[in-house]
């Protein structure tokens, strides 16, 4: 069981998330289009190519290197068997990320966040909860373009979180952030479909694993 | 269970490592996978403080040396005759064409600068593309036209009113005599 786990972690790129995507694709999705110079945040600055007649763009090298880290890392955890869910706050994208999220076999939730959801947790839904393992924030922002909380109670109760930050984002507590499009229906169907690859090929390696122990 | 809910002081690891150390704690799921694949910045809390004093932008902006001919042709034509069709991903736009000719024509060498700029406007026109100049001259004519009769006619209404307001004056002179008078005076000036 031991060594079900630990062998993933000795490979760089064990589930091999890399062939998922390229630069090309990340360009055709309009990932490297950014929001205005003036809703520009201070810390989006390093991830940042240039500005295109006022139009941020964004670094796509940084982004594919960003984005090879968060797949690898929500890979890792569907492989332990970790509960991952996903967060948006956007209204346009709410029935393609629940959709996609069942698919996985994993949790969505996509309307208004509640105070105590992770903090409260234990009064909210009872004695005993299991706490999700990794939140994805495919849309950073929540309605009224502020950081959305679950950004901070992730960090209070030690939850690491994956996130696709626009240039108008605060990137600070996000554990993996992915510098990116996060307004785009193409760049937010590319997202969808690179996690739920990952997730189910993660999935589906740990069952082969647990097979092949048990042959032994 | 103990926990660490200071999101403010050092990073989600960094305090879970902590809290390992101590004992207090089992060890999470992700604990090893963030141990073997780190991300590249630690995601440490700062505070969003605003640049003051002489506020620099440090991001460059993205020039190309085409940029140049892409001014001059929109100044001179306006957006060009076709509207672009951003579905397609290689589409090329009728200033697009334009710049590429330009080249072309540059490179070649056989005309001078500054006729450069007409020259591709008639290679183009002779390879189909029609350019509807956006120029200063016709506009200025036009609008000059157009206050001309506009002032005309404003001229011709003014001095009907006035008729009409000195005849109804003319039957009201007995009532009001002084009053007509500064109500004559006070249109004209305006």
């Amino acid at each position: 069981d031991d060594k079900l786990l630990s062998e993933p972690l000795s490979h760089p790129d064990f589930f091999n998330v890399k062939e998922l995507f390229s630069l090309k694709d990340l360009f055709d999705a309009r990932v490297h289009l950014g929001h205005k110079k003036g809703c520009r945040h201070r810390f989006m600055e390093p991830y940042i190519f240039g500005c295109r007649l006022d139009q941020d763009i964004i670094d796509l090298d940084q982004t594919m290197q960003h984005l090879q880290l968060a797949l690898n890392f929500t890979a890792h955890i569907a492989y332990r068997k970790g509960i991952i869910l996903f967060i948006s706050r956007k209204r346009q994208f709410c029935h393609l990320i629940e959709s996609t999220a069942r698919e996985c076999g994993e949790y969505a939730h996509t309307r208004y966040w509640q105070g105590g959801l992770l903090t409260n947790a234990h009064i909210q839904f009872g004695p005993g909860v299991r706490l999700p393992d990794l939140l994805i924030f495919l849309n950073s922002l929540n309605n009224v373009f502020e950081p959305h909380v679950a950004i901070r109670d992730a960090a209070k109760m030690n939850i690491p979180t994956v996130g696709v930050v626009d240039t108008n984002c605060n990137p600070c507590l996000i554990t993996y952030p992915i510098p990116g499009n996060d307004d785009s229906p193409t760049a937010m169907e590319l997202y969808c479909k690179l996690f739920r690859m990952t997730i189910i090929r993660a999935k589906d390696k740990r069952r082969q694993s647990e097979v092949f122990s048990e042959l032994r | 269970m103990a926990g660490n809910r200071m999101q403010k002081i050092g990073s989600v690891f960094s305090r879970t490592r902590n809290l390992l150390r101590i004992g207090v704690i089992k060890k999470p799921l992700w604990f090893d996978v963030y141990a073997a694949f780190p991300p590249l910045r630690e995601p440490v809390y700062r505070v969003p403080r605003p640049r003051y004093g002489k506020v620099k932008d440090v991001i460059r902006p993205i020039l190309y040396q085409e940029d140049e001919v892409r001014a001059k042709f929109y100044k001179v034509y306006g957006s060009g005759p076709r509207p672009f069709n951003l579905s397609q991903s290689n589409y090329k736009s009728t200033c697009q064409r334009f710049v590429e000719k330009f080249n072309e024509l540059k490179e070649e060498g056989k005309i001078e600068e500054e006729k450069l700029f007409e020259e591709t406007g008639k290679a183009l026109l002779a390879s189909g593309i029609i350019l509807q100049r956006r120029g200063t001259d016709k506009v200025a004519q036009e609008d000059h036209q157009g206050v001309e009769t506009r002032g005309s006619v404003l001229h011709l209404q003014l001095q009907t009113v006035l008729e009409e307001m000195q005849g109804k004056k003319k039957d009201q002179e007995e009532q009001t005599p002084e009053l007509a008078e500064t109500q004559k005076e006070n249109p004209l000036p305006s």
